[in-house]
């Protein structure tokens, strides 16, 4: 369910899940995502869940900035090395993960939007542009076991991909970098390009800028974020925040669809 | 003889030291050790120990060794081996010299580890609670952030009870200098107490002499506090929790002692599988119904106990067990989570994080570390790499987890600093212990031995009781500081040579008055299909076993005449076989003529190819397979039967083609050994579910052979002389031919073979024999949730014994121009109604065909 955010808050929500479970779970995880546990103890052949959420989204502060914070990479990791107690929260998404584990050609990769004396937004910027540009969007070629250097060397893949891509390369040199889980806008208001992965849940990621806080980037639309995303939570890599996950019990097999409605209520 | 040295064993004292008996001793190492002190002399304890030795004599000890390793091997004590295929099931060795802590020593140790178990439990709650360590800058971030044992899903968790560290263990080492050092912190759930406690018992068993002058310290109060500890945890301040030890299974190392500590505790042993979540709660399946369970033993890893929120491919866990814990309806000991603290990058702050919770200095100190993660320290291990042991922060649960720097080759030392520096915050460069020995029998030899000595302590109302004793374990090799069950050596008792200090009690004498509780109804579901199953083989084995050695001895003699009715026999026999155990196409095949004119390769590779399906050995290890898996149902008689049988079947292997009487001989010891194994279970197995189930198994499998047998050879027609030779076949392989001549006295005929083998209700190999008793346990099985009508299972026997019931026995035993086709119809119709039985049975007992998948939204 979407959590709140600085530039969301998250208004209603509800969750209708068919057969009515036996036992609903509702809390905060340790990233603070809210978090629905829910099991159904009877058979059943079909599962459906449906969560409506109403989110009141404001336009992201730097899409309008003009003059961005010009910290570079040296600054920025001076800054994290602080003693400062907040910086907990910040730090623990500078380590390696499974997902986003990286080789020296994802650093060397990295090295190149991060060159010396750039500062650390306009850097990312360019590196979200070159995933967009490098990579080409190909669903069903990966899935969620294929590590990072197989979509390295074969330059495709989906959002998750890119994102913990984008997130890799952020760490490798040390940047503290966060997945987020969310969706986008899929009825786009007219003159308004419809943005790829609408029609599922989408990923992309933020990273941590002093002064600025968490900024996020979406590689798979060459894009700053805006107010076209709604985000759903957010943690180290997808195993984090993988927008529903279970386990049936069952000796069959099972077929699952996914899909996504975001829909502007009043557009300003 | 050494005793011969001596008239009195008080002239011996001051001469002990030169005695032959220690001459191998002193050739290998002189200089400090636990045996010797730093004046020269003999340490007081090992004094006495050596005066009772002396006394035992070196021949008569020599003797009580090879009682020692009897004794374990009867009572099944085995640890297991990963990745080595011959691993399965070694046998435990143990050392019949102690590893001697003096009382004085140990008032040192047991402080220091109670202290020490203090404080792991602080940092454990401040970990998963306020993480105050780390915002005060006491603890870095990456060592616990960056270590796979940080479960996040588990923080905030509260348990009852007044610790969160339920059960430690340390690894303890004692350097050439007399300096206690700890080694290793076990946190995760700790192995070895159940090892020790048998070592012990053995000891006491084997050479009770050696304790003469000795105050040992008992175990036993280790035990109490342990089921105490538990009791203390559960939720809801529950009289009378019900507590469950969680094992990953058969395959996992230390397996024996999971099924052992089941046994000496009372706790029902279970799998993942055997439990299940419903409504926030965690359920035992058991043949009764769901039980509730409140308390987990665990000896499963952290991360796969729950593939829901954890390891999601996880098939030893309980999906949404952690659902429970967070809703304090079920406690773990340990909790799960606890794998943070198996880390070595810790120990280099303990001292401070000491001051800060406990404002106290470290008692034990730790082994020299230095955490790669701060520069300083970074650099300090990349020059002195070959002096250190590097370890990871993280135990990887299957590669090694650590690497002596001096083994190094040049080029792999590079390599080595190359990944510290590439992430140096998960290495950890600690000192080398140079450790001392103590003295250890290797084959008839008192030789010096490195020793490790772990601990084990858990949880109680005041403080951390810590184990008066202990598992020691000892290297050969010098240079291997790595000790451990993995990589061989053997283990010791460890003696504190020490009055007790309160009362000693047994652990069984422990439990409050009326707490007894039955079990009646607790058998897991998982074991009762392990039962099952051993009941099905059992007879599988028994009954192709029977059929082979007929048809071998038929073999054997009827080569010597080679009239075309043997000849017609024999193929009849050598097909029947084929057919009965299922080992097509054999003798039905392509091949059969090849395998006609040459018939023992065929039967030989029947009866010891292991990967023959079907074959004689395939179904033993099949057998064996699910014995281990409720290895805690047999008695020790009957452990010594199973090891029979293995040998029969090992041993039996002929060397030469020419080995037929050898072969007939081996399954005559087999069908001896699996006879004795079924009496000895009638004889020790009380007759509740568990019984049942192994019964029920064998019962169904006998029905089952004895259709096949009858419908392999009965069915055609053949002249006189031959259908008698298959009567006869049948009957022997039926223990019949006795029985037949007893109650018919008369020559073989069809329609009395028939009569015997399917209608007699006094032959207990009869059909109707087995039958009757089905009817009667599927009658009695529990019938849970509620359910009164007759089942499918009771419906599928109540027809096959009607079936039974009305047949016209002169009219299946007649023939028409091809056959007796009466009698093949009607044996295949109650095949088909008995072999739906046990399908049924899994259904509604086992579910096993339901597995936990996992379900991702991408």
């Amino acid at each position: 369910m979407p959590r709140n955010s600085r530039e969301q808050i998250c208004r209603n929500t509800s969750i209708h899940i068919k057969p009515q479970p036996d036992r609903i779970n509702e809390y905060e995880d340790f990233f603070g995502n809210k978090v629905i546990y829910f099991s159904i103890e009877k058979e059943h052949w079909e599962l459906t869940v449906l969560v409506t959420s109403e989110v009141e989204r404001m336009e992201s502060e730097h899409s309008r900035l003009i003059d961005y914070p010009i910290a570079g990479l040296e600054e920025v990791k001076t800054e994290l090395l602080g003693p400062d107690a907040d910086v907990i929260d910040v730090k623990q998404y500078l380590f390696v993960t499974p997902m986003t584990s990286w080789n020296a050609e994802i650093i060397q990769y990295a090295m190149q939007s991060f060159q010396p004396g750039r500062s650390v937004f306009e850097a990312t910027h360019d590196l979200t542009h070159r995933i967009y540009n490098d990579f080409e969007y190909k669903p069903g070629y990966t899935t969620i076991a294929t590590p990072l250097s197989v979509v390295m060397k074969e330059r495709k893949g989906v959002c998750q991909d890119f994102t913990h891509l984008a997130i890799a390369c952020l760490r490798s040199i040390g940047l503290p970098a966060r997945y987020v889980s969310g969706y986008i806008e899929t009825i786009s208001p007219e003159g308004v390009q419809k943005l790829i992965g609408s029609d599922a849940s989408h990923a992309w990621f933020s990273v941590f800028i002093p002064k600025m806080g968490w900024t996020d980037f979406d590689p798979t639309n060459n894009c700053i974020v805006s107010d076209q995303h709604i985000t759903i939570g957010w943690g180290r890599d997808y195993a984090d925040i993988a927008p529903m996950e279970g386990i049936i019990l069952s000796s069959g097999s099972h077929e699952l669809t996914v899909s996504v409605d975001v829909k502007r209520q009043n557009s300003l | 003889m050494f005793a011969d040295c001596y008239t009195s064993s008080d002239t011996m004292d001051l001469n002990l030291l030169s005695n032959p008996i220690f001459s191998d001793y002193f050739n290998f190492h002189h200089s400090y050790g636990e045996l010797v002190g730093e004046d020269g002399n003999i340490r007081p304890h090992w004094e006495t120990f050596f005066h009772s030795y002396a006394q035992v004599g070196d021949e008569e000890m020599s003797n009580r060794n090879n009682d020692t390793m009897r004794l374990l091997k009867e009572n099944g004590v085995t640890y297991n081996i990963y990745g080595d295929p011959n691993g399965m099931n070694r046998p435990w060795k143990l050392d019949n010299i102690p590893f001697l802590i003096s009382g004085e020593e140990w008032t040192t140790i047991e402080s220091g580890l109670k202290q020490r178990a203090q404080l792991l439990n602080l940092i454990l709650e401040d970990i998963y609670g306020e993480r105050k360590i780390i915002k005060k800058g006491i603890l870095p971030l990456d060592l616990i952030y960056n270590h796979a044992g940080f479960l996040r899903p588990c923080n905030g968790i509260k348990q009852p009870g007044k610790h969160r560290l339920i059960l430690y263990a340390a690894d303890i080492a004692k350097s050439t200098e007399g300096k206690l050092w700890v080694v290793n912190d076990r946190t995760q759930a700790p192995s070895g107490s159940g090892y020790a406690l048998e070592n012990r018992t053995t000891m006491t068993r084997v050479i009770p002499e050696l304790f003469n002058g000795l105050k040992v310290r008992h175990l036993s109060p280790y035990f109490s506090a342990l089921r105490n500890a538990l009791n203390e945890i559960a939720p809801q301040k529950n009289l009378n929790p019900r507590i469950v030890i969680l094992t990953p299974g058969s395959k996992n190392e230390t397996y024996f002692e999971h099924s052992y500590l089941s046994s000496y505790l009372g706790f029902t042993l279970v799998q993942g599988n055997d439990l299940i979540v419903k409504d926030n709660f965690v359920w035992l399946k058991t043949m009764g119904g769901l039980e509730r369970v409140d308390v987990i033993l665990r000896r499963v890893d952290d991360i796969y106990c729950d593939p829901l929120e954890l390891k999601s491919d996880s098939q030893l866990g309980i999906p949404g067990l952690l659902q429970c814990v967070r809703s304090g309806n079920v406690s773990i000991a340990n909790p799960l989570g606890s794998s943070i603290l198996e880390n070595p990058g810790l120990m280099p702050f303990l001292q401070q994080i000491s001051i800060y919770f406990l404002s106290e200095d470290l008692i034990l100190p730790t082994i020299a570390s230095w955490w790669c993660g701060q520069p300083a320290e970074l650099q300090y291990v990349l020059d002195n790499i070959q002096t250190l042991v590097i370890k990871k922060i993280y135990r990887n649960p299957t590669g090694s987890s650590s690497i002596d720097g001096a083994s190094l080759s040049a080029s792999q030392l590079s390599a080595c600093k190359e990944e510290i520096k590439a992430n140096p915050s998960i290495y950890v460069g600690q000192e080398k212990v140079e450790i001392s020995l103590s003295p250890s029998l290797i084959e008839g030899k008192i030789l010096p031995q490195k020793v490790l000595f772990r601990s084990f302590l858990v949880s109680s109302k005041d403080e951390y009781v810590a184990m008066a004793g202990g598992l020691v374990r000892s290297s050969a090799n010098a240079g291997n500081f790595n000790i451990s069950s993995q990589t061989g050596g053997f283990s010791k008792d460890a003696w504190i040579i020490s009055p007790e200090p309160g009362r000693v009690v047994s652990v069984l004498k422990e439990s409050p008055e009326g707490a007894v509780e039955t079990y009646n109804d607790m058998l897991p579901s998982h074991a009762a299909e392990n039962l099952f199953w051993v009941g099905r083989y059992t007879e599988r084995v028994l009954g192709n076993a029977r059929f082979l050695r007929t048809v071998m001895q038929f073999l054997a003699e009827g080569n010597k005449l080679l009239n075309e009715n043997n000849r017609q026999t024999e193929r009849n026999l050598l097909e029947a076989f084929t057919r009965y155990s299922f080992t097509l196409p054999g003798f039905t095949g392509e091949k059969a003529e090849e395998l006609f004119a040459d018939p023992w390769k065929e039967l030989k590779d029947i009866l010891f190819n292991e990967k023959r399906s079907g074959g004689i050995m395939f179904n033993f290890l099949q057998f064996h397979k699910a014995i281990h898996e409720v290895r805690d149902h047999w008695s020790t008689d009957t452990w010594r039967v199973i090891r029979r049988m293995e040998e029969d079947l090992q041993n039996g292997v002929p060397l030469t083609h020419h080995g037929h009487l050898q072969m007939i001989h081996t399954l005559d010891n087999l069908i001896t050994s699996t006879v004795a194994f079924i009496g000895l279970n009638r004889e020790s197995i009380s007759r509740e579910q568990g019984w049942i189930m192994l019964d029920l198994g064998r019962k169904i499998e006998q029905s089952l052979l004895v259709i096949s047998m009858l419908k392999t050879t009965m069915v055609k027609k053949f002249n006189d002389q031959v259908e008698y030779n298959l009567q006869q076949s049948v009957l022997m392989s039926n223990e019949g031919l006795v029985n037949y001549r007893y109650k018919y006295r008369r020559p073989l005929q069809n329609l009395l073979v028939i009569d015997l083998l399917l209608f007699d209700p006094n032959n207990p190999r009869s059909l109707t024999y087995q039958v009757v008793r089905l009817k009667d346990y599927l009658k009695n099985l529990p019938k849970n949730r509620g359910h009164q009508s007759t089942t499918e299972y009771e419906r599928l026997i109540f027809e096959a014994d009607s079936h039974l019931k009305l047949a016209d026995k002169n009219e299946l035993a007649a023939p028409d121009d091809k056959g007796y086709k009466n009698l093949e119809i009607f044996l295949s119709e109650l095949y088909h109604l008995l072999s739906a039985i046990p399908g049924v049975i899994s259904k509604a007992f086992f579910k096993h065909e339901m597995t936990p998948k996992s379900i991702i939204f991408r």
